[in-house]
């Protein structure tokens, strides 16, 4: 095996760190999310900092505790806190309580244009444009991860046992049950929307063809999988967990059923923590355990790149500007990497 | 492996009245210079307020790892690993469970979760019991049994309100179910609370700690479902094959009645101590050191659960000497 990651090491610091900026923070980096041509990154002190490049982050003190969710919303972002509220965002520092759980956490957090979703416990909360008051759907455990698909008519709910799939029909919400044993963590659609993937307590991944609900077991990871994402036009899912990125092709009819992961970005004796896409490109970058992180394109004939060498300290979130121009990589410690992806900017 | 920044966490159970919440508003209020998060189930009970309180669902889940007794709270593994991003440190953190609960889950919790175990350990599971009802308790509720059996350390609350020699039919009624646990008499749980929290019962190096006169057990009881303990000692050295086929393959097959099991072993041609500690088909072993100077290199071990009398377990053991 070669460990791309041990040999890139000995270079010490990376040009991405040499032309970036690093703030440390010293409260774990949570959740990171772009909106225009700033990233806006939740901490463990309950703050959310608006990034960008050539000027100090704007500091928001929004949670009492850790910023457990977040997401995008029109110029905002929605963000989920272990104080129990539900909050909208905006970079110029405004916050708006949409709701308030009390001593519930709010666990999940996501959005469709003008639709707001939270979860807290068993239960999903959903604001639509011009309502006050959210329409409540009602699952039997503990909701992990939230999803829509891209169109905004499907919202998949994973929990204990299998994944909730509500889709909207005339104003309604109507539920269908994906079930597989155990507990299902992040869940995600593909970008076809054909399929649904979960992430699971076990040291696998678990995903449903959406139309015959047939099932696909995703297993061999030496830990849990905490991070995916689609990449290129294939498309591959990547996931995290591993010592390498892990490649799964979701192409043809039958997606990954009976065939082998791609493994690329090598992490040696590290693990994978976190991973990314590059946008319209077939690469992804990868965080490990030490801070380290690689680019790497799904092609194992490829040698990845080094852009941020290790920190101690595991890699817990990257965000890439929406113009593909900036990188923002943070870690459990509190230390941000931001820096331009390309020399010429 | 040991790591420093790990936080303790500390399981309560005990049953309804037994002065769960008394002792919680004590961890809160009291003036330790500490800072402990609370997660506790019975909201509303009586009311704890409290940044640091969380409130939660017991969530018992089911693994799919081929282990038929595991099962683990989903809700902690959350909880915990939300509890692990926060910005200040944690001292330690205590979780509550419902009165009805079965310690176990929670336990198993900190041996299977790679993340929960990576950044939290178990520290001891401290059993608040009534002196007044727990005899009673014990004969209509198995879970009174097992909240006693699993335990580190035991309160035996309420203790003003019981005669001189009740107490002491009570104290014995415990040791029979469990020899191991340290016994704290209390009136409104007012032990010191560095006898409760920061303990390291789970740590392997504190099995070390069974004392010798935990081991004579007798065991005349009147149900075959109901928990006692079990005890071996052994001067002769063992044969590492042969604990190991036995003992792995008795958490296989009778992991389910094992509610815990500790143990000191020692090999034949090892230097070292070995230890080991256990919940149901889980367990956690490593050599710990070399045997003190001047002092009996004997094995012992400590088995916890129902039925044990039909497991055999004397013969298993001194099957297990080496020739």
């Amino acid at each position: 095996m070669n460990a791309d990651l041990e040999k890139l090491q000995e270079s010490n610091k990376t040009e991405l760190e040499r032309r970036g900026s690093i703030f440390n923070i010293g409260a774990p980096a949570t959740e990171a999310v772009t909106i225009r041509d700033q990233i806006a990154v939740g901490f463990g002190d309950g703050s959310v900092r608006f990034f960008q490049s050539g000027s100090d982050p704007k500091t928001v003190k929004a949670h009492k505790g850790v910023v457990l969710s977040m997401t995008n919303y029109e110029d905002h972002v929605l963000t989920g806190g272990d104080d129990g509220r539900f909050l909208k965002i905006s970079s110029d520092g405004n916050i708006d309580e949409i709701f308030n759980f009390g001593s519930k956490w709010v666990d999940c957090v996501a959005s469709h244009k003008d639709t707001k979703v939270c979860s807290s416990g068993k239960n999903v909360y959903i604001w639509t444009k011009n309502k006050d008051k959210p329409q409540t759907l009602e699952h039997q455990s503990t909701v992990a991860g939230l999803a829509f698909d891209n169109k905004g008519k499907r919202l998949a709910v994973s929990r204990y046992g299998g994944v909730t799939v509500w889709k909207l029909n005339n104003s309604k919400w109507i539920s269908s049950n994906f079930t597989w044993k155990g507990s299902h963590g992040t869940v995600t659609f593909s970008p076809d929307t054909k399929y649904i993937v979960t992430a699971m307590q076990e040291n696998q991944i678990h995903g449903w063809r959406l139309n015959d609900k047939a099932d696909l077991a995703m297993r061999g990871y030496p830990s849990k999988i905490k991070s995916f994402t689609w990449v290129g036009n294939t498309p591959y899912l990547v996931t995290s967990g591993s010592s390498d990125a892990v490649c799964w092709p979701f192409d043809g009819k039958e997606g990954p059923m009976g065939r082998k992961p791609i493994v690329v970005a090598n992490g040696g004796k590290e693990l994978a923590t976190f991973v990314k896409a590059l946008n319209g490109e077939k690469a992804v970058f990868t965080g490990f355990t030490d801070g380290s992180v690689l680019l790497a394109e799904i092609d194992e004939s490829k040698k990845p790149i080094m852009i941020r060498s290790s920190t101690g300290s595991e890699v817990s979130t990257i965000a890439i500007s929406s113009d593909n121009s900036q990188i923002l990589i943070g870690d459990m410690k509190g230390s941000i990497l931001l820096s331009s992806l390309w020399v010429d900017n | 492996m040991e790591n420093t920044s790990q936080v303790p966490v500390t399981v309560l159970t005990g049953f309804l009245g037994a002065g769960k919440t008394t002792l919680l508003n004590r961890i809160l209020t009291e003036q330790h210079g500490r800072k402990y998060a609370v997660i506790v189930n019975e909201f509303g009970e009586q009311g704890i307020d409290n940044d640091l309180v969380v409130d939660a669902d017991e969530e018992v889940f089911e693994m799919n790892n081929g282990c038929i007794c595991c099962t683990v709270r989903g809700d902690l593994i959350r909880i915990l690993s939300g509890l692990m991003k926060r910005a200040d440190k944690l001292d330690a953190i205590i979780v509550e469970t419902t009165g009805l609960a079965d310690p176990a889950p929670v336990a198993q919790t900190f041996f299977v979760d790679q993340d929960v175990a990576d950044r939290t350990k178990l520290d001891a599971i401290v059993t608040v019991a009534d002196a007044v009802h727990l005899s009673s308790q014990l004969v209509d509720h198995h879970e009174a049994e097992e909240q006693i059996a699993f335990a580190d350390v035991i309160l035996l609350n309420k203790v003003e309100l019981v005669e001189d020699n009740d107490i002491v039919k009570v104290n014995d009624r415990i040791r029979k179910i469990n020899p191991f646990a340290k016994i704290i008499k209390t009136t409104r749980c007012d032990a010191p609370l560095d006898e409760i929290v920061g303990l390291n019962a789970f740590s392997l190096d504190r099995v070390l700690d069974i004392e010798p006169d935990f081991l004579e057990s007798d065991h005349d009881h009147e149900h075959d479902d109901d928990v006692t303990s079990l005890s071996f000692v052994s001067d002769t050295p063992l044969d590492m094959d042969k604990f190991q086929d036995w003992f792995g393959n008795l958490l296989r097959t009778k992991g389910q009645d094992i509610l815990r099991s500790k143990g000191i072993l020692n090999f034949k041609g090892e230097e070292e101590r070995y230890v080991f500690q256990g919940v149901h088909m889980l367990m956690d072993a490593s050599p710990m050191g070399p045997w003190p100077k001047g002092k009996d290199r004997s094995s012992r071990v400590v088995f916890i659960g129902r039925d044990l009398d039909n497991m055999n377990l004397k013969e298993g053991f001194e099957n297990c000497k080496s020739a």
